[in-house]
Parts: C-alpha cells; sequence; structure tokens
C-alpha cells in the first residue's frame, strides 16, 4: 500500500514539475536560479501550512558544525491534492533536498525535489518558475 | 340566474379558453417555453496565466503611461506579495487554486480558493449602481445569451494586478465577460479588458476553464508567512 501511494506521488510529482503554481510572490524576488542547491540532512521541523509548506533540515557542513536550513514548497492544499499529508515528511526522515537558494543569502531553499534514503522522490511544487519575462 | 342556465355559459367559457391553455402548455402552435440557462455549478480552473500577453500574442496596447508603469515595476509590488485580493479576472486564472460556482436563478458567485475570496454576479437583471464605491472585485452583473453568460463589471478599484507579471489597471477599467458553456466539463472564458487611462483600446484573451475533481480547500496567505522579509527588488531596469 506505501510503495503504491508513493508511486502515485512520484508519478504525479512528475506531472507537476513542469507545471509553475500561483505563488503570493513571483520567483525571482526571493530566490536565485544561479544558486542551485543539494542537501542532505535530517528532518526537525514541518509545516504544512500556507500559504508556503516548509521542512527544516539539520544538515552538515564539511567542519562537522550542524546547520539548520529551511525548504519552502507550494500550498499544501495544492499539494494535498497530489497525494501529500501532514506526514509525508515528518521529523527524523533523512531526505536529500533540490532547490534554489535565497537571494538575501538566508539558509532558505525554494525547494524541487525531495528524494527519501530509499529512494522515493517527491515534488515540491516549485520547479523552476524564475520570473516571468516582460518580453 | 339558475344552475341550468349557468352549466351552458360555463362550457362555452371553457371551450373558448382551450386552444389557449394548450398553446401555452406548449402543446401547440407558436409559443414556447424560454429554456433554462446551462448550469455551472461546480469547481473549475483556468490555466495559470503568470503573464497576460502570452495568449494575446504581444504586449496589450498600453498608453504612455502605462508603458512607464509596466517598465519601471517590479514583482515585489505585486499586491498578492502583501495577501490583498486577487481581483476578478486574475482570480479565474489561478491556475491549482480553483473556484467554485454557485448558480441560482438570481446570482451566480464564484468563490475562488485563493485567499477565500468571491464575486458576486446578479444576473436578475439590476443595472448598475450609479454610485459606486470602488473595490477589489467590482460590481457584476450578468445576463445570459443562449448556451453564454456575458458579465459586465465596473467598480474596481486600481489596486489589482491582472497577473504576475505586472500588467495593471486604473479604477476606469471596465470588464466584460464571457463565460460560454461548451459542454458538461468545459467552459469558454473570453475576457475583455477596457481601461482609456491604461490601454489605447480595449483587448480580449481567451482561456479555456475545465471542470476539476475537487472540492474548495482552505487558503489562508497570512497564516504563516515567511516570505516578505527575505524579497527584494530585482527591476534592473530604473
Amino acid at each position: 500500500m506505501r510503495s503504491t501511494f508513493f508511486s502515485a506521488l512520484a508519478l504525479a510529482s512528475a506531472l507537476f514539475v513542469a507545471s509553475p503554481v500561483v505563488a503570493h510572490h513571483g520567483f525571482s524576488v526571493e530566490f536565485d536560479d544561479s544558486k542551485p542547491v543539494t542537501l542532505t540532512g535530517t528532518v526537525t521541523k514541518m509545516e504544512f501550512m500556507n500559504p508556503h509548506i516548509y521542512f527544516y533540515l539539520d544538515v552538515k557542513d564539511a567542519s562537522g558544525k550542524v546547520v539548520n536550513w529551511a525548504f519552502e514548497g507550494s500550498p499544501p492544499n495544492i499539494l494535498y491534492r497530489q497525494g501529500w499529508r501532514k506526514d509525508t515528511v515528518k521529523p527524523g526522515d533523512v531526505v536529500t533536498a533540490k532547490g534554489f537558494r535565497a537571494r538575501d543569502g538566508a539558509h532558505l531553499v525554494a525547494c524541487n525535489t525531495i528524494t527519501f534514503q530509499d529512494g522515493r522522490q517527491l515534488s515540491m511544487g516549485n520547479g523552476n518558475v524564475k520570473g516571468y519575462g516582460k518580453n | 340566474m339558475t344552475q341550468s342556465s349557468r352549466a351552458p355559459r360555463f362550457i362555452m367559457a371553457a371551450l373558448i379558453a382551450l386552444p389557449f391553455l394548450t398553446a401555452c402548455s406548449g402543446g401547440t402552435s407558436g409559443h414556447t417555453q424560454a429554456s433554462a440557462p446551462p448550469d455551472l455549478n461546480g469547481v473549475w480552473s483556468a490555466p495559470f496565466t503568470p503573464d497576460i500577453s502570452k495568449p494575446l500574442g504581444h504586449q496589450p496596447p498600453f498608453t504612455p503611461y502605462a508603458a512607464d508603469l509596466f517598465k519601471k515595476e517590479d514583482e515585489i509590488d505585486d499586491p498578492l506579495t502583501q495577501c490583498l485580493p486577487i481581483g476578478p479576472a486574475r482570480g479565474i486564472q489561478a491556475g491549482l487554486m480553483p473556484f467554485q460556482i454557485v448558480q441560482t436563478p438570481t446570482t451566480l458567485a464564484i468563490l475562488f480558493e485563493n485567499q477565500r475570496t468571491f464575486r458576486i454576479i446578479n444576473t436578475d437583471g439590476r443595472i448598475h449602481p450609479k454610485d459606486l464605491d470602488q473595490t477589489w472585485f467590482g460590481d457584476s452583473i450578468g445576463h445570459w445569451e443562449g448556451d453564454t453568460l456575458i458579465v459586465d463589471t465596473v467598480g474596481l478599484n486600481d489596486r489589482t494586478w491582472l497577473d504576475t507579471a505586472g500588467h495593471q489597471h486604473s479604477d476606469q477599467l471596465h470588464l466584460v465577460e464571457r463565460f460560454q458553456k461548451i459542454d458538461n466539463d468545459n467552459i469558454k472564458w473570453t475576457v475583455t479588458f477596457e481601461d482609456p487611462k491604461f490601454y489605447t483600446e480595449p483587448w480580449s484573451v481567451t482561456l479555456p476553464i475545465k471542470r476539476q475533481n475537487t472540492e474548495i480547500m482552505s487558503y489562508s496567505c497570512e497564516e504563516n508567512e515567511k516570505d516578505r522579509v527575505h524579497l527584494k527588488r530585482t527591476n534592473t531596469k530604473k
């Protein structure tokens, strides 16, 4: 049952990555698509709330120091329709998160995908929704 | 008058009235009942359209004032960034945040999942009030022409954007929308923007509205808002 659920989620995520969502802000005003980030760590907190879900990872840097990073995703209702629930990502999970870093240098990432240790991958719904060109 | 003399007169009256009664029931020549308008009840969504010039195929016909404003503004100025209302047309094309139509003979309500806002379209034959306040969603009146609901909206304030790219409008904006029901799952939506302060002539875009197999959910922009402190102005054309 669980593997079938994640297969469905993964399929929905694959279809969804190409579709940017309406956010309450544009991508480029907060994130920099020239600064990709890939981090692996342990989930310390999950906020399945509006206007964006957040999860937080404790990540060890090269010196062994632990830094807590925030990862932002789509609004929860959009993810809920793709099969996400409040406990899809939960404290204690070890995941690899990919996305783009905040322009102001904060430990904040607009997250595209997360990958669990068993290889399951989920979209966080942001995709590469960089600013909409005015041309 | 005795009962016996009233009976023939009653029968005569009934016989005279009979053709009219059967005609008005639709059973005979000429007269037919008006068809009920199409049923638009349900949950719907149009494709997310962050730049409304894309379905148009070119930039809208800006006035010099609007062109200068479009060049200077930045996404950080988007009212949605401040969790303000999305506006009547932009709410339709909010993409993965659908809307629900609740339709009665006199009113059609559009309930947006985006920030749980709504439009009321009066279809009872009224005209726009003379002294209108300028509001986020304006005053909408509608009437049916066959399979199409035509909606006229005025009384809008100038604080919403038409899309994420920053096409804006003034409080003179006049919207005319055509919701044409194609079949049970499809509506063809054509919206015309008329605003002499921002655009030299009216312009229109058409988007498909599709029925969604979902329910309207909660959305509260301020519930856990953490982005505003991180936003940076991106415009480099100043």
